[in-house]
């Protein structure tokens, strides 16, 4: 079957701006150039919002862009209580959003649409981890232990985890 | 006592719910966009003209809450559009704002960023909705 052409949605977010270069640190060309790519014709509204939410974050931090420029891994997100997911493929500097699990994903998130939420409300602390001991790391935490967030892939790529949720933190 | 729908009794028992609500006041800290809800028209269910509902936020605090024209709404910095079934079924907590925001039910204009960290302070704006007795145009 042919592939399908991913299309591009420049500002994916509704009034992201970008941020302005600052200081000496050269900074990555990714103000002049569409990011994020869908790969249906009709995106659904969770692939649109997280494809927006990442090009937002990305435009207007510059530690999260040398993420996103790194990061290469195919990344799913199932959302249990809407039965609907997406699968994020961060393609070194660019991300094609799917709609829906496609194969060969590194990791997979399984977890209802608060977490999703809490997930990206995870700050980022020391080292580029993810703080896991204030009230919405304790609750995503707890998540986990409890099963009602699920990550496959996790014990082989917890690298590839903390750099996803870096991207996909708004903190 | 039960107010109408989206009247000006409606905002203004909605603005006392949110300036009542401690988890609303801490949850809302920092936040200084105003945000602006179209309730789509639905003649067949008894909502002939679409309105829109213009919220003053500021700091956890709802500074004024106003029932006008949809275009007022559409002014804002952050917009939520809906036709008036849905609106009703999230006042009903029959809809989650969240799921709703995700399964493109309701549909958000803005940055998604400080939308998505202020999710408490919306969730919590949403149960206020919750707590006021409405009178529904489609049940009369």
């Amino acid at each position: 079957m042919a592939r399908r052409k991913v299309k591009a949605k420049q500002g994916g977010a509704a009034g992201s701006g970008s941020a302005k270069p600052s200081g000496s640190t050269p900074r990555l060309d990714v103000d002049s150039r569409a990011l994020v790519g869908y790969d249906d014709d009709e995106p659904s509204a969770f692939a649109s919002m997280l494809g927006g939410l990442i090009e937002a974050n990305v435009r207007s931090h510059r530690e999260k862009e040398r993420d996103f420029e790194s990061l290469k891994a195919r990344v799913g997100i199932w959302v249990t209580d809407i039965d609907e997911g997406v699968t994020l493929d961060f393609k070194g500097g660019k991300l094609v959003v799917h709609n829906g699990l496609k194969p060969r994903r590194k990791l997979t998130i399984r977890t209802d649409a608060d977490t999703v939420m809490s997930l990206s409300n995870l700050k980022i602390g020391l080292f580029g981890l993810p703080v896991y001991y204030d009230e919405v790391g304790r609750g995503v935490a707890l998540k986990l232990m409890t099963g009602k967030l699920k990550i496959e892939g996790l014990l082989s790529n917890v690298m590839t985890l903390n750099t996803v949720t870096r991207i996909f933190s708004v903190q | 006592m039960a107010v109408k729908a989206f009247s000006n009794e409606w905002a203004k028992a909605f603005k006392d719910e949110v300036n009542k609500s401690s988890v609303y006041k801490t949850a809302g800290k920092g936040w200084k966009w105003t945000v602006g809800l179209v309730v789509e028209a639905e003649p067949a269910n008894h909502f002939p003209e679409a309105k829109g509902i213009v919220m003053d936020l500021f700091d956890g605090e709802a500074r004024d809450i106003k029932v006008g024209a949809a275009s007022d709404a559409q002014k804002c910095d952050f917009v939520i559009t809906a036709p008036y079934t849905r609106w009703k079924e999230v006042a009903t907590n029959q809809l989650d704002a969240t799921k709703g925001m995700l399964q493109g039910k309701l549909k958000l204009k803005g940055d998604l960023p400080t939308i998505v960290r202020y999710t408490k302070a919306s969730q919590e704006m949403t149960l206020c909705t919750t707590r006021i007795p409405v009178e529904w145009p489609d049940e009369k």
